[in-house]
């Protein structure tokens, strides 16, 4: 373990390496998520996990947050809860008195590493003004001073099937998450007969306690980041290929993109934003730098294409009530009709 | 031949001075069958001065139970001295008779007007001579069809023409469909494939004959890529080359020299740097080898 990031990063391509193959000693049949979970952490980006229950979201959270080292705070939405709820813990003391302290949040500042915010649409919008601030700016301010959150990673997780007493996460607090991740049950046969025979995966902490923290230092991750975004170069025709791509998803009819029942040209509303694009090459070339490489490659943007992009994109009413499909469907479409290199 | 019969010479109107004329002719007095058509004519003479008015011209239709009036046509005649007028008149004969007689077709009154006042001109009733078809008893026949007459022969007409238009219009049809099917790449046509890589082994095979600048090599790689992708139908990279495989069958042998064009052309594109064996001449060589592939399909 070393606190301070020595400039070698081929070090740390193996230590990241051995940081996943941790996790899934706990969470198995997920490495898709895993890896985006690790490219999360060394782009420094905040993370939306979007799946059924029960599959496993909140094992592999603490899983990532034990190998990761630092603490863990785990707040539940709901319809009733107020921004003091998260900040504060009011009690009434032995000597009858009302007292107010730091809760949990506060008094972890900066010790903490991942913040686990459950169904997150349940939360009121002051709920998740306060969550903007917290990811945007890694501070709040309680007590007339800031708090700074050093080494803050938000992981919220949305409850995409209940409609009722929820409220839709506004597009600045959606635009702040550097991906949204989709937590599915394992589909090989194999795994889901562990899964349901094997008592090892019946008992969360037991399973949780299997991964060995300290596969790095939570604390030289920033500075990892850095390295990696100045070492990891992107060619000028990778650059044009990402302007290709932009502009076909603002503008399909331009790229001749055309789906079947869906009229492209007045698909997309907004949210492929400069700092979307720009959440999207800090993702990829973190994904370049774990695949082994120093130079990006089209896989790498296209591989995280939908985990990035498609959460922030809104799309006209009349396609809303299908869900992602026409932006999976649309962004499929894009990277089909645009060539490379 | 024709008969013309003159039947009345000179009506003269009770009115006095004019003296307005009409003569009725026919084509034959006699002779007429069930549902024969009796044509005649009336030739109207009248005073320089005289119009015949066109309402007073009798109206096609039934005349009698056994008599209809076809059809009525007014020729002008012009005027030698005076006004001359032909009217056309079609009878058409329903009575059956059993023995040759008269029978009567109704006049009409024409009127021709004059400076002076109208002129009624009074056409009389004339007749025509009809006879029956068969006599009455006819011969004892043993059988019933006896009675009837054999059916006439059908016109004889000739094929030849219609059957040579006919077969010129379906060769158009058929030409004009071929077209239809080719534009919309029905079948047979779905199955045409621009052999994409057999002309791009022909444009780079031509270009390794001189030595290359990188430019060229990278244009070269890309039009590899453009071809590959528009064998795929969608944009092709180095992670879809096995997929790729798998809906092209007939290009699985060539998967090792594929892949090494793909990491080549991504290490040349987006890693900055050429491998050394990476020129026009082995793409030429590989968009041949690919190009023979194509062809067996």
């Amino acid at each position: 373990m070393s606190e301070t990031f020595d400039g070698r990063l081929d070090v740390w391509r193996d230590r990241a390496r051995r940081f996943e193959q941790e996790i899934e000693k706990a969470v198995i049949g997920q490495s898709r998520a895993i890896r985006l979970i690790t490219i999360s952490i060394f782009s420094r980006g905040h993370v939306l996990l979007e799946g059924d229950v029960g599959v496993g979201k909140t094992t592999l959270l603490r899983a990532v947050s034990r190998a990761l080292g630092g603490d863990f705070v785990r707040v539940e939405g709901t319809v009733d809860m107020m921004p003091t709820d998260i900040l504060y813990h009011t009690y009434l003391a032995d000597d009858g008195r009302p007292r107010v302290e730091p809760g949990a949040l506060l008094r972890k500042a900066d010790r903490l590493s991942v913040f686990f915010f459950n169904e997150i649409n349940r939360a009121r919008p002051q709920v998740h003004s306060l969550l903007l601030r917290l990811m945007a700016e890694r501070s709040v301010s309680a007590f007339d001073r800031d708090y700074a959150f050093p080494h803050l990673q938000v992981f919220a997780d949305r409850n995409m099937i209940e409609r009722e007493e929820t409220f839709e996460l506004p597009a600045a607090a959606r635009d702040r998450f550097l991906m949204e991740i989709a937590v599915t049950a394992p589909r090989d046969a194999e795994t889901r007969r562990q899964l349901l025979f094997d008592p090892r995966f019946h008992d969360p902490d037991a399973l949780v306690q299997r991964v060995e923290p300290g596969s790095f230092d939570y604390r030289a991750v920033g500075a990892v980041a850095d390295a990696i975004q100045e070492r990891v170069q992107a060619s000028e025709a990778l650059q044009h290929y990402v302007l290709r791509l932009w502009l076909a998803l603002l503008e399909p009819a331009s790229a001749s993109v055309s789906l079947p029942d869906l009229d492209v040209a007045h698909l997309v509303k907004g949210g492929a934003s400069p700092r979307g694009l720009a959440f999207l090459v800090r993702a990829a070339r973190v994904r370049a730098f774990l695949e082994g490489r120093d130079y990006l490659i089209p896989e790498d943007i296209r591989e995280l294409f939908i985990e990035v992009m498609a959460h922030r994109i809104f799309v006209d009413p009349i396609y809303a009530m299908r869900g992602d499909q026409p932006v999976k469907q649309l962004c499929r479409a894009v990277f089909d009709a645009t060539p490379t290199p | 031949m024709r008969f013309a019969l003159l039947l009345l010479l000179l009506l003269s109107s009770l009115a006095a001075r004019a003296e307005s004329v009409a003569e009725i002719h026919s084509e034959r007095p006699f002779g007429y069958f069930v549902g024969d058509l009796i044509h005649a004519w009336v030739d109207i003479r009248a005073s320089a001065d005289a119009e015949l008015q066109a309402a007073s011209l009798p109206s096609p239709g039934p005349l009698t139970i056994s008599l209809d009036l076809r059809d009525v046509a007014l020729e002008p005649l012009g005027d030698d001295g005076g006004k001359l007028w032909r009217l056309h008149l079609t009878y058409q004969n329903f009575y059956v008779s059993l023995d040759v007689r008269d029978i009567k077709i109704p006049g009409f009154a024409l009127i021709l007007s004059h400076p002076a006042g109208n002129e009624t001109l009074q056409i009389p009733a004339w007749s025509v001579g009809v006879a029956p078809l068969r006599e009455v008893t006819p011969t004892k026949a043993a059988e019933a069809v006896d009675y009837l007459r054999p059916d006439g022969a059908p016109p004889k007409i000739d094929e030849a023409r219609p059957k040579r238009v006919a077969a010129i219009l379906a060769a158009a049809t058929l030409l004009a469909f071929a077209a239809v099917a080719r534009d919309r790449g029905w079948p047979p046509f779905h199955l045409r494939r621009a052999r994409r890589f057999a002309r791009l082994a022909r444009r780079l095979g031509a270009q390794a004959r001189h030595a290359c600048a990188d430019e060229e090599i990278r244009a070269a790689t890309q039009s590899l890529h453009r071809a590959i992708d528009a064998t795929a139908g969608r944009s092709i990279l180095g992670h879809d080359l096995g997929a790729f495989l798998i809906a092209h069958p007939q290009y699985a042998p060539l998967e090792a020299p594929l892949r090494r064009f793909f990491t080549a052309s991504e290490r040349l594109f987006f890693g900055g740097a050429r491998e050394k064996d990476h020129d026009v001449g082995g793409l030429a060589r590989l968009a041949g080898a690919l190009a023979e592939r194509e062809r067996a399909t």
